[in-house]
């Protein structure tokens, strides 16, 4: 029952609205857990391949699902110990939406048909807009409405371009059902034209819910006004998720003979997010702004990798693994270092090392991570997107490319460094650190380099046969 | 130019003439019914008249013949207008092929002596409503521009009554309905903006500063009162007309049958302005042009989509 | 002949007009149920003409429901909230949206002319120039008005003008009513979703005004 990934988490969540906090955390934990299994079982095709109407598991949606039910398990420890921490009056809201937010999110990476898609991804921004204005202070509000705003908005767009391929269908006189496996059965036949503009509407609406520039100008708001563990949601799983409705029209463009339009169209919006996340990075006196940048980046990244194609497809299907884990326990350690000095002041917070030893640890071993430092996997992923790049012989990409990378490094290494290492004469802790806290993160990151050393064979299948459609291959 | 004179068309044009004062008298009626009240005799302005004729004028030492001449050409221009309209499907008295723009002229020559007439005066209350009516009379003219060139586009001519009356003739029961109904309504505003009603003018208000039409004509008196009213009259009885034709096509076959559904239309038309001005109240005078540029803005639209998709 | 169906297009350019020169968030939310009752009744009337089906016209009635009196009377309640009845100081002022609103439809007529859609019938493509309209329009409203309830009001306008793009494209979808049903879902809890913020934003800041929350910028 593939169904069940979402519809575990929907019923869950409706029910902690009306339970009491402390049985909602256990609900939270309980489901997080269950739907780790049922993912694992869906993984290893214990309930064998399903072919609904509606829904499919196809391995780039599996590779996504599996990434964001890891993920949630550990995010949803933390946010056991992070809530008890602030003593939030909305708890119950908060962790049914978290839930609910699981809950849409799964039924993204299970979707098949087009408008189920959309209306999948659609339910991901309503059901996290809550867990952004949780805490109802003006920045945050101001956050929340930009984000529904302008991801409806964008979303709505999408829509726009799933009637376009549909109408692509529709004009040379095809009659199949209207989900992504099926057309892609009959891509070739598609009129061009409107699939090429349906594809533009589609990366415009998806493309604003992942963040790309110029439609991300919602993302560093968001992301840095929700509560950590939100945010560690918002960055290290949806944004995936609208990835991967563009990945899945990218697909349909290239069996349809229009692959380099697209893989065109995604590098230049790829780089466009490199280079305005760096020029923005570089004056960040917010460090969970910064972090929110530095996703568009990588979200950025990631587009350029698939657009490019052959090695560095595969790069950006492990640059995407591995930015969920690190950028996840990044937040978390955010989150931490946000309890700890109560500030999101980059200013302000100095001295992490010798006042909160673990977290500074984490974020430090983070941001190593996150630049591209080995043993952290973002080495390998990068890499192997500049080998991919220059294989396929687009020498100006890979320029501005590496030019956003160590731009991005300088300035946020400035940035960074002065967080862990300055002194700082005061000595007021508001909340010290525990293990329930710090472990999380360390864990996510640990789990990023144990990849490095080790890939599961199981995992590099999925990868292969993701990105085998586009013609992504490792060897070369 | 083809004169088709007739005494069908005459008498019709004396019958439109003869019920102009009536129909005013409707407007009258249905507000009164609004606020609860019985209203003046149907007749009001017919007695109105004729008490004003039988009066003398009184004129202002500083004005010139201008003052004078105000209130005949805009009389004359608008009883002018009637002899080009097809009432009730029957040829108008005069028609030739380009007279639309001449109608809609002698209509600016009508507004324009009696603006002259009203700055003659130099007072500054009459001044002041001179400029608010030039204002929104040119923009209400582009509205009708643009309908005189949507309607030749549809009904292939350029001759007033053949708008109506033509093989292709221009109503709400032909093929372009959807375009005549937005059409419709921008007249509709053009009506009450020309005509200085509610929402854009109050012909009931009682302080010059508010006013816009009725300020203007503060000085005339006696005869040349009556003749401006008259000529009010006829301009109203003209858009109703308009409208009438655009509601309904007069083909049933009899002519009288088409005139008794005509004249009932027509009430119909004045009791709707009568009812807006009973349920509405007016505009403050910045929101006036807004107003008035929707119908504009409606008419762009139908013109739009008759550039394309009427061939 | 009459065409019902290009009478309520023109309906729904009338509102969508009317909606650009309006100050007054009232009359801009009845605005709003009506051309959602309109846009509603548009596939009925353009695919009755083969006949009537009972669950067209059930979906119709849902949408109705829907679009014409759920989303409306939570706007309505929306506004009743805020103390403030109209949009004061425009970002772009009335006129000029009524400008864009006229050079939206040159665009939208001029669009629909170069798509060489020879399959479809003049209602259809007077259906494509309307929803191009309207979301343009949509568009318009959400970007030149300061208050959030405006910039809702303009969000349900935009998501009309796809509706009636989709009706007007891929006529497959209007049959498939599992999905109609959860797009139509996700259009009521997006709007319950920006109620509650706005009456949040109303809470804390006193005003729906968007233009005082301004903290957020690099």
């Amino acid at each position: 029952m593939l169904q069940l990934v979402f519809l575990i988490p929907i019923i869950a969540g409706i029910a902690v609205f009306f339970l009491p906090v402390k049985i909602g955390r256990m609900v939270l934990i309980g489901t997080a857990i269950t739907h780790l299994l049922i993912t694992a079982l869906e993984w290893f095709h214990v309930t064998g391949p399903l072919h609904n109407k509606y829904f499919s598991n196809t391995p780039e949606g599996m590779l996504v699902l599996a990434i964001m039910s890891f993920l949630f398990l550990f995010i949803s420890l933390y946010t056991i110990s992070y809530m008890a921490e602030v003593e939030m009056s909305k708890e119950p809201t908060f962790n049914a939406c978290m839930l609910l937010f699981l809950g849409a999110m799964s039924m993204v990476t299970i979707a098949d048909h087009i408008i189920m898609l959309w209306v999948a991804v659609e339910a991901t921004t309503l059901m996290s807009a809550p867990l952004i204005f949780v805490r109802r202070s003006k920045e945050s509000l101001e956050a929340t409405w930009k984000y529904v705003l302008i991801c409806s908005v964008g979303i709505a767009l999408a829509l726009l371009g799933c009637f376009f391929i549909i109408f692509s269908m529709e004009m040379s006189n095809i009659h199949v059902p209207i989900s992504f496996s099926s057309l892609s059965d009959v891509a070739d036949q598609l009129n061009s034209v409107w699939l090429k503009a349906g594809f533009i509407f589609i990366v415009i609406g998806y493309g604003t819910k992942m963040g790309l520039a110029p439609m991300h100008t919602w993302l560093p708001d968001a992301h840095s006004e929700a509560p950590s563990p939100a945010s560690a949601l918002l960055s290290g799983a949806l944004l995936n998720c609208a990835f991967l409705g563009v990945y899945r029209c990218h697909q349909l463009m290239h069996s349809a003979g229009l692959g380099d339009y697209s893989s065109n169209v995604l590098i230049a919006f790829g780089l466009a997010s490199m280079l305005v996340s760096a020029i923005f990075i570089l004056n960040q006196t917010d460090y969970k702004r910064m972090l929110a940048y530095s996703s568009i980046e990588n979200m950025g990244i990631i587009a350029v990798g698939i657009g490019i194609g052959g090695l560095a497809a595969f790069g950006a299907m492990l640059h995407m693994i591995h930015h969920s884990l690190i950028k996840s326990s990044l937040f978390l350690s955010a989150g931490n270092i946000l309890l700890g000095y109560g500030t999101k002041s980059i200013d302000k917070t100095r001295g992490m090392l010798r006042l909160f030893p673990k977290t500074g640890m984490s974020f430090f071993a983070g941001f190593a991570g996150i630049s591209g430092f080995p043993p952290f996997g973002i080495f390998i992923s990068e890499l192997l997107i500049i080998l991919g790049a220059i294989q396929a012989g687009r020498y100006v990409a890979v320029t501005i490319f590496i030019f956003c990378l160590i731009l991005i490094f300088a300035g946020a290494s400035r940035l960074v460094m002065q967080m862990i290492f300055d002194e700082n004469k005061e000595d007021d802790r508001l909340v010290p650190e525990t293990w329930a806290r710090a472990l999380p993160p360390i864990i996510l990151l640990l789990t990023s380099m144990a990849l490095i050393i080790w890939l599961p064979d199981s995992l590099y299948q999925t990868i292969q046969s993701a990105i085998s459609s586009i013609g992504g291959t490792i060897h070369g | 130019m083809d004169f088709t004179f007739s005494l069908a068309s005459f008498l019709s044009f004396l019958v439109a003439v003869a019920l102009a004062p009536l129909f005013m008298g409707v407007i009258l009626k249905v507000k009164a019914f609004f606020a609860g009240k019985q209203g003046p005799p149907w007749l009001i302005k017919y007695y109105t008249l004729i008490k004003l004729l039988r009066k003398g004028s009184v004129y202002s030492t500083s004005t010139t013949f201008v003052f004078k001449l105000g209130p005949i050409v805009s009389f004359v221009t608008a009883l002018m207008l009637l002899l080009f309209f097809p009432f009730a499907g029957l040829p108008p008295v005069l028609s030739f092929h380009g007279d639309v723009v001449i109608l809609f002229y002698l209509l600016g020559l009508g507004r324009f002596f009696t603006v002259l007439a009203a700055l003659d005066t130099a007072s500054p209350f009459e001044g002041m409503g001179a400029a608010r009516e030039v204002f929104f009379s040119a923009l209400a003219e582009a509205t009708i521009f643009v309908i005189i060139a949507l309607f030749f586009r549809l009904s292939g001519s350029l001759s007033f009554a053949e708008y109506f009356t033509g093989v292709h003739a221009v109503n709400l029961w032909s093929e372009s309905a959807a375009l005549i109904f937005l059409v419709l309504i921008a007249l509709f505003i053009v009506l009450l903006t020309e005509n200085s009603r509610v929402p854009v003018d109050d012909p009931a208000t009682h302080l010059e500063l508010t006013m816009i039409h009725e300020v203007m004509i503060l000085d005339h008196s006696g005869p040349d009162l009556a003749l401006i009213e008259m000529g009010a009259f006829f301009k109203m009885l003209f858009y109703s007309s308009f409208v009438s034709c655009l509601l309904f096509p007069f083909h049933t076959g009899t002519p009288l049958f088409n005139v008794i559904i005509f004249y009932i239309i027509m009430t119909l038309v004045y009791a709707t302005v009568g009812l807006i001005e009973s349920i509405t109240a007016r505009y403050k005078m910045d929101m006036v042009p807004n107003f008035i540029l929707t119908s504009f803005a409606l008419v762009f639209f139908a013109i739009i989509l008759t550039m394309e998709f009427v061939q | 002949m009459i065409h019902i169906s290009n009478i309520l297009l023109a309906l729904i350019l009338l509102s969508v007009l009317l909606s650009l020169r309006s100050n007054r968030l009232m009359a801009l939310v009845k605005l709003m149920a009506f051309q959602g009752v309109v846009v509603s009744a548009v596939p009925l009337v353009l695919e009755t003409s083969h006949g009537v089906n009972v669950n067209l016209f059930l979906f119709f009635l849902l949408l109705v429901l829907v679009k014409g009196i759920l989303i409306p009377g939570l706007m309505y309640r929306a506004v009743k909230w805020v103390v403030v009845d109209r949009e004061i100081e425009p970002i772009i002022g009335y006129h000029a949206s009524l400008f864009a609103g006229l050079i939206m439809i040159v665009f939208s007529v001029y669009v629909t002319n170069h798509l060489q859609l020879a399959m479809f019938s003049e209602s259809h493509k007077l259906l494509m120039v309307t929803g191009i309209t309207t979301m343009g329009a949509g568009l318009i409203l959400l970007m030149a008005r300061r208050k959030a309830i405006t910039q809702v009001i303009g969000y349900l306008m935009m998501e009309n003008g796809i509706y009636l793009i989709g009706t007007a494209l891929a006529k497959q979808v209007h049959t498939q009513y599992v999905v109609e049903f959860a797009v139509l879902l996700d259009l009521i809890v997006a709007v319950l979703v920006m109620g509650i913020v706005l009456n949040d934003i109303n809470h804390t800041f006193d005003d729906v005004d968007t233009t005082l929350m301004g903290q957020l910028k690099d």
